[in-house]
């Protein structure tokens, strides 16, 4: 008998395989043997870890300064003296080579030992001690799996290629282990689709459905199943001819995908010679990777909420952590960093006071920035000292008055001050650019662009402000049209603003990472493009096999005939705005 | 190689802030350093090592010091072990 299971699809995608029912403490940290061939590199993995670990903690150590106190100065001394203790990295570098096991296996026996002869010490002074060594192993763990061994997917002795994972709950680190094991596809009971967990799947493009209830015990160990990301849905036991039907979508999705491909390394112009450029839509360091292969010219909108859904607020250090990182990842090419875009409703306890009845409306975005000026500081803060070490661009979420552009360029400049005192130099220059995403800021835009040094267009919520519809309510859904008269108006008005000042325009959100919209955008006078790193290729081959001129014409007609049907649009534009 | 018997005197012995400040003085020098006691011997370069000869007041210690800064090294200790490491009782 066939059964179906529903949730809510985290990544649409479609993964066939066998139930594996997840037991505890099976994603414990990789562990593998190596050949004899890999030892050296292995130690060196343990030894720049270490290095980076230490450059953290030091960082972390000026940032405290005289400010900070006795107590944690001498905490992060010592915790800087453990992370250098021969005792703990030499000892686990002899055990790679004695052993020939990775890094992190080793590192974590060393710890365990060392944690036991601490324990048979039994005083309390040195209790404490062990918990200060758990931290520091903890912290060069992380430094290795942020720079997981090539090795690994081809050493770890069970793959999970066929394999669905069914399990009540996953983290991000789970995940992390699970996509090196090649994992086809995750169940979960428990889980949202906007979870730490979940936009990690879909970055890694795993398949993955969360909140299926009892899953654990409607689905039996070994069973096959077939798992829908679109519609959020297990099919267990699938007959022969949903199999093929399912496996058949799988291929053709893949060859597409590859066909794609070939697009990237062309140069990025029109098919009449009009140049464009791609950015990349980047928040996770796996993305920024991505985004490097897909070839973009730079970082459009790098979304910061991540740091923020943990439970708690990150603090300026590990801001700067994060935005450093994605700078050095994208090798010297332009990341714009956007100011925290979420409300209240999504944040951590103690913003409680910021939620109000309709979170759409309420105070999210700048809006909740410039209410949390503490909040707001640190990240700021973060970000100026961040852009030392690449070219860095910062974006305003969710504007409604040129107000609030007054005050968000006043605290960047008070910070920027602040940290001159300290020593550190901010290119004064420093672009500020704003999103346009309110149905106010776009009517509003030459205003607001008097003060801005680039737009970005947010589309994903100005469609949603100016349809009046919610995307997730199914009985206004039918009213979505990304090409609808009046949003066409609406950016042609922003284009304009920014030609008018000289500003660039980018164009964020869904309408730049589909290829049916980038041409309409294209038609608009639109030549650069956000998207998340996995619509690069579509995006590029829609652009390159059209003639801008003619994308131009059809939309100009389309506004001056006062078309009706934003389909037709795009209707139009695939069949007639290429070049012939 | 140069060898000094050293005696504890501050009031905890060698704690956690005592051994930091000894492994940072200790590290400071290019000579190897350890410190005995009893059968147990530790590099004095490790504060994970120091902890764990878990040495309270009044014990008797035996450093011992190689390389070419030895004589510096082995001073400078011992003058920050006489010192109660700056602790002030």
């Amino acid at each position: 008998m066939s059964l179906t299971l529903t949730g809510i699809g985290v990544t649409t995608g479609i993964a066939l395989g066998k139930v594996h029912r997840l037991t505890p403490g099976e994603l414990a940290l990789p562990e593998y043997h190596l050949e004899a061939g890999a030892v050296d590199a292995e130690v060196e993995r343990i030894r720049r870890a270490v290095k980076r670990g230490d450059e953290f903690l030091s960082g972390v150590l000026e940032r405290v300064g005289q400010s900070g106190g006795e107590t944690a100065r001498e905490l992060l001394e010592a915790h800087r003296l453990i992370m250098q203790d021969p005792l703990l990295m030499e000892s686990a570098c002899d055990r790679v080579r004695e052993h020939r096991i990775n890094a992190e296996w080793a590192l974590a026996q060393q710890g365990e030992s060392l944690q036991e002869e601490f324990r048979r010490l039994d005083d309390e002074y040195l209790a404490l001690r062990r918990e200060d060594l758990e931290q520091v192993v903890n912290l060069i763990q992380r430094e290795l799996a942020e720079q997981p061994s090539a090795l690994f997917s081809t050493q770890v002795p069970h793959r999970l290629d066929d394999t669905i994972l069914v399990a009540g709950e996953l983290t991000p680190a789970d995940l992390t282990v699970l996509s090196q094991r090649r994992v086809a596809g995750l169940v979960t009971e428990h889980g949202g689709p906007w979870s730490h967990t979940a936009i990690l799947a879909r970055s890694l493009e795993i398949p993955m459905v969360v909140g299926v209830h009892h899953a654990l015990e409607l689905l039996t160990e070994g069973e096959s199943v077939v798992l829908d990301g679109h519609y959020g849905a297990v099919l267990v036991n699938p007959d022969d001819n949903l199999r093929r039907h399912y496996s058949e979508k799988q291929a053709s999705s893949r060859r597409h995908r590859s066909e794609m491909q070939r697009f990237l390394s062309l140069p990025s112009r029109t098919a009449d010679d009009k140049s464009f450029s791609l950015f990349g839509n980047a928040e996770l360091p796996i993305e920024f990777e991505r985004c490097m292969q897909a070839g973009v010219s730079g970082i459009g909108l790098m979304r910061t909420e991540y740091l923020f859904l943990d439970g708690r607020l990150p603090d300026e250090e590990t801001q700067y952590r994060a935005y450093s990182n994605a700078l050095r990842a994208m090798g010297g090419r332009p990341v714009t960093i956007r100011t925290l875009d979420a409300g209240g409703d999504k944040l951590p306890d103690e913003l409680a006071l910021t939620r109000g009845p309709n979170p759409a409306l309420g105070l999210r975005g700048l809006r909740l920035s410039l209410s949390v000026t503490d909040l707001f500081r640190d990240q700021l803060r973060a970000i100026l000292r961040a852009s030392t070490e690449g070219p860095v661009r910062i974006l305003l979420p969710m504007l409604t008055t040129v107000e609030e552009i007054v005050q968000a360029r006043q605290l960047i400049a008070e910070c920027r001050e602040s940290l001159r005192s300290e020593g550190l130099n901010i290119d004064p220059e420093l672009p500020v650019g704003g999103m346009i995403e309110t149905p106010a800021a776009a009517l509003d835009v030459h205003n607001m662009a008097t003060e801005l040094d680039f737009l970005s267009i947010g589309t994903n919520d100005l469609i949603q402000y100016v349809l009046a519809i919610d995307r997730q309510d199914e009985l206004v859904s039918y009213l979505y049209d990304p090409a609808h008269p009046g949003l066409v108006e609406l950016l042609a008005r922003c284009v304009e603003a920014g030609r008018e000042r000289n500003l660039e325009v980018v164009v964020c959100g869904e309408l730049a990472g589909d290829e049916r919209t980038a041409r309409m955008l294209l038609g608009l006078g639109v030549s650069r493009f956000s998207m998340p790193p996995t619509q690069v290729a579509a995006v590029k081959k829609s652009l390159v096999e059209a003639s801008a001129d003619r994308c131009r014409r059809i939309v100009t007609q389309f506004q001056s005939r006062g078309g009706r049907s934003g389909t037709d649009l795009l209707e139009q534009l695939r069949d007639e705005g290429g070049a012939r | 190689m140069k060898t000094v018997d050293i005696e504890l005197v501050n009031r905890l012995g060698l704690h956690a802030r005592a051994a930091s400040k000894l492994v940072q003085t200790a590290s400071r020098f290019e000579s190897r350093v350890w410190l005995a006691h009893g059968d147990k011997r530790v590099n004095a370069k490790s504060i994970m090592g120091v902890l764990l000869l878990a040495a309270p007041c009044g014990t008797r210690l035996v450093l011992e010091v190689d390389g070419p800064d030895e004589e510096a090294a082995a001073d400078t200790i011992t003058a920050l072990v006489a010192d109660r490491f700056g602790e002030g009782e």
